[in-house]
C-alpha cells in the first residue's frame, strides 16, 4: 500500500526525464531530514516528518506548492517537486 | 557515466600503491579520508559511515571543537553565549568515524596519501576536503593577520566572535560602528546585513545614538529587500548602507587610525569589522584543486574535483554553481558526494543528486526571514530548480515563526553533521 505509489512514481519520472536522470527519492528526502529532523536532533516547532501519513504529505506539498495552503517556507520548496516526486516523498516517509 | 564510475581500488598507481603493502596492514574496508571537521566534513564522514558500515572513515579536524559561524551573529548582538554554537567531535566518534585533531598539511594524489602535520600520513581511496574558507590577507590594504586583531573579522568563529562583542560592549553611546562587506563570491551572502541587525539589535537596547555603516562594493546583495524592511521598521535611521553605486567600495583600512578608505571618501569608526577577501582553506591549493581565483571546480554529479580523480570538494571551498556558500549547502553536497563516493567504491554509478539550501537571518528577537533554494546538477554546473525568499511585508507572526524555524534548522543541521 504504501510502497506502491513510489514504484510507479519511480518509472513515471524516469520516463518524463530522459535526458537528465531524475534523483532518487532518498536523495530528496535527505534534504528534508536536517530541517525536519528525527526525534534526536530536538527540533520544537518544525513538523517531523518520519512516519507521517502518506496521503496527508501528498495534500500538504500539493496545496504549498500550487498556492492553495499557506506557508512561510514550504511554499517555495515545494515548486522544485513533480507530482511524482510528491508522491514518492510521501510513500518514503510513511513507510520509515 | 563511466568515466566517473571507479573500483574499490582505483585504478594505477593507487592500485600498485595499494597491493605492495604487506597483507596485515591493509585495511579492512575502502578507506575514506576526510579533512575538515565543519559541516562539509562532518556531514561527509558521518554519511560515508552510514552507507557503508564497513569503510574506514577518518576525519582530520583541526581544532578540538567546532565553533559554528552560523548563530555567531547571535553572539556578536548579545542574544546567544558561545555555548549554543561550541560543539564536541564526540558523537560522531561513537558512530565509528576515526576523529584526529591534527592539521593535514600535504596530499600526494598519486599515491593517495594526506600527510599531517604531527607526522601522522593516511592512506586513501577517496579523500573529501572540506576546509571552508581562508583570507586572502593583504587583498585589501591594510589588512592583515595584526589588523583582524584591531579590526576583527569574526568570519571563521571563536575567539574573533568575543573579540567583536567585546568591542561593541566598551563602544560608547553615540559610537560608530563600520561593517565593510566583501565582494561575490563569499562565505554566507546574507550574512554580513544579519549582522548589521543584531549589531543593531543590541546598540537600540544598550546605546540607541550609536550608527552602524555598511559599507559594500556590490550592488545588489541577498534578501536585501527583507533587510531593508527590517533595518526601517526595527531601527529607523540606524543603519546606513552605502553600495557600490555610492562609492561603498573600500580601498583601503588603517586600524591605526581606525579609518576606512572607500571610493566617496574616508570615514572613522569607533568598531570596525571587515569581511576581507576570500579563497579556499589552503589545503586545497596544496593538493592542487583550486582555479586561478582560489576555488575549487567540482563535478556536481559527484563533487569530484576536475582537476584531480579521488578528492571530492565540498562545502565553502568547491564550485557550486547557483547555490551559495553555505552550511546548508555545504551539508546537501557532503551528503550527495558520500552517496557518490559509496558508489563509485562499490563499482556502481554514482545516484543523481539533489541539492537543498536554507538560510535563515534573525535580527531581532523573534524577528527572522528566509532564503531557500532546491538544486540539481546538470553538466553546466548546480543548477536552481525553484527557490526564493521570504514574502514582503509578512505578518510578525510569520516573522517570529521564522525565526522559531531558525533555532530547528540550527538544531537540526548540528545532529545532521556531527550528532
Ligand atoms: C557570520 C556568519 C553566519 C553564518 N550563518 C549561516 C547560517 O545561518 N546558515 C548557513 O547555512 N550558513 C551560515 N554561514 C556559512 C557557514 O558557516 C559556512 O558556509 C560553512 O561553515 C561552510 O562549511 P565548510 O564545511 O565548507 O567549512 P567549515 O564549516 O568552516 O569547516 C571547515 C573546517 O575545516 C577545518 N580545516 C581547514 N583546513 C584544515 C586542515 N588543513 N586540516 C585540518 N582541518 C582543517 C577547520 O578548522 C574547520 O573546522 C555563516 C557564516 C558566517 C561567517
Amino acid at each position: 500500500m504504501q510502497r506502491h505509489p513510489w514504484i510507479i512514481a519511480a518509472a513515471l519520472s524516469i520516463a518524463s526525464a530522459p535526458a537528465l536522470a531524475a534523483p532518487t527519492v532518498e536523495a530528496i528526502a535527505r534534504n528534508c531530514v536536517v530541517c525536519h529532523g528525527p526525534k534526536e536532533a530536538g527540533q520544537v516547532e518544525i513538523p517531523k516528518i518520519a512516519n507521517y501519513p502518506a496521503r496527508k504529505m501528498v495534500e500538504m506539498l500539493t496545496g504549498f506548492r500550487d498556492g492553495q495552503k499557506e506557508a512561510t517556507i514550504m511554499n517555495r520548496i515545494s515548486k522544485a517537486f513533480t507530482d511524482e516526486q510528491i508522491q514518492a516523498l510521501a510513500a518514503h516517509f510513511a513507510g520509515q | 557515466m563511466p568515466t566517473t564510475r571507479r573500483s574499490l581500488l582505483g585504478t594505477g598507481l593507487a592500485a600498485a600503491a595499494t597491493l605492495a603493502l604487506p597483507a596485515v596492514a591493509r585495511a579492512a574496508g575502502p578507506r575514506v579520508v576526510v579533512v575538515g571537521g565543519g559541516f562539509g566534513g562532518g556531514t561527509a564522514a558521518k554519511y560515508v559511515k552510514k552507507l557503508m558500515p564497513a569503510a574506514e572513515v577518518t576525519l582530520v579536524e583541526r581544532d578540538k571543537q567546532f565553533v559554528t559561524c552560523p548563530f555567531s551573529n547571535y553572539v556578536i548582538g548579545g542574544m546567544e553565549k558561545m555555548q549554543t554554537i561550541t560543539h564536541g567531535y564526540e558523537k560522531i566518534a561513537k558512530r565509528g568515524v576515526t576523529v584526529v585533531h591534527d592539521e593535514a598539511v600535504g596530499v600526494d594524489p598519486v599515491a593517495r596519501k594526506v600527510s599531517l602535520k604531527g607526522g601522522t600520513v593516511l592512506d586513501y581511496d577517496r579523500l573529501v576536503l572540506s576546509p571552508g574558507i581562508d583570507f586572502v590577507w593583504g587583498g585589501l590594504e591594510g589588512y592583515d593577520e595584526a589588523a583582524s586583531e584591531i579590526m576583527p573579522h569574526a568570519w571563521k568563529a571563536g575567539p574573533q566572535t568575543l573579540l567583536l562583542r567585546k568591542q561593541l560592549e566598551a563602544m560608547p553611546d553615540g559610537g560608530t560602528v563600520i561593517i565593510v562587506a566583501p565582494a561575490n563570491p563569499f562565505r554566507c551572502p546574507p550574512g554580513p546585513y544579519e549582522r548589521a541587525g543584531m549589531i543593531a539589535w543590541y546598540l537600540k537596547n544598550n546605546k540607541p545614538k550609536s550608527k552602524i555603516l555598511i559599507f559594500d562594493p556590490k550592488e545588489t546583495f541577498s534578501k536585501q529587500a527583507l533587510f531593508f524592511e527590517a533595518y526601517e521598521s526595527l531601527y529607523p535611521g540606524m543603519i546606513q548602507w552605502v553600495g557600490g553605486k555610492q562609492g561603498g567600495k573600500v580601498t583601503k583600512v588603517s586600524p591605526k587610525e581606525m579609518t576606512v578608505e572607500a571610493e566617496f571618501g574616508e570615514e572613522k569608526g569607533d568598531v570596525i569589522n571587515v569581511i576581507p577577501p576570500q579563497r579556499a582553506g589552503k589545503i586545497a591549493q596544496v593538493a592542487g584543486v583550486t582555479d586561478e581565483k582560489g576555488w575549487c571546480p567540482i563535478d556536481p554529479r559527484t563533487m569530484e574535483s576536475t582537476k584531480v580523480k579521488g578528492i571530492h570538494v565540498v562545502g565553502d571551498a568547491c564550485i557550486a554553481g547557483a547555490m551559495p556558500k553555505s552550511g546548508t549547502s555545504a551539508n546537501s553536497q557532503a551528503r550527495n558526494a558520500a552517496a557518490a563516493i559509496v558508489a563509485m567504491l562499490e563499482g556502481k554509478e554514482p545516484p543523481e543528486p539533489s541539492f537543498a539550501n536554507t538560510c535563515y537571518s534573525i535580527v531581532a528577537e523573534g524577528y527572522g526571514f528566509s532564503v531557500t533554494g532546491v538544486y540539481g546538477a546538470t553538466p553546466e554546473g548546480i543548477k536552481e530548480i525553484a527557490g526564493g525568499v521570504s514574502k514582503l511585508k509578512a505578518p510578525a507572526k510569520d516573522r517570529d515563526l521564522e525565526a522559531a524555524y531558525a533555532y530547528d534548522w540550527y538544531r537540526g543541521i548540528i545532529y545532521d553533521a556531527l550528532g
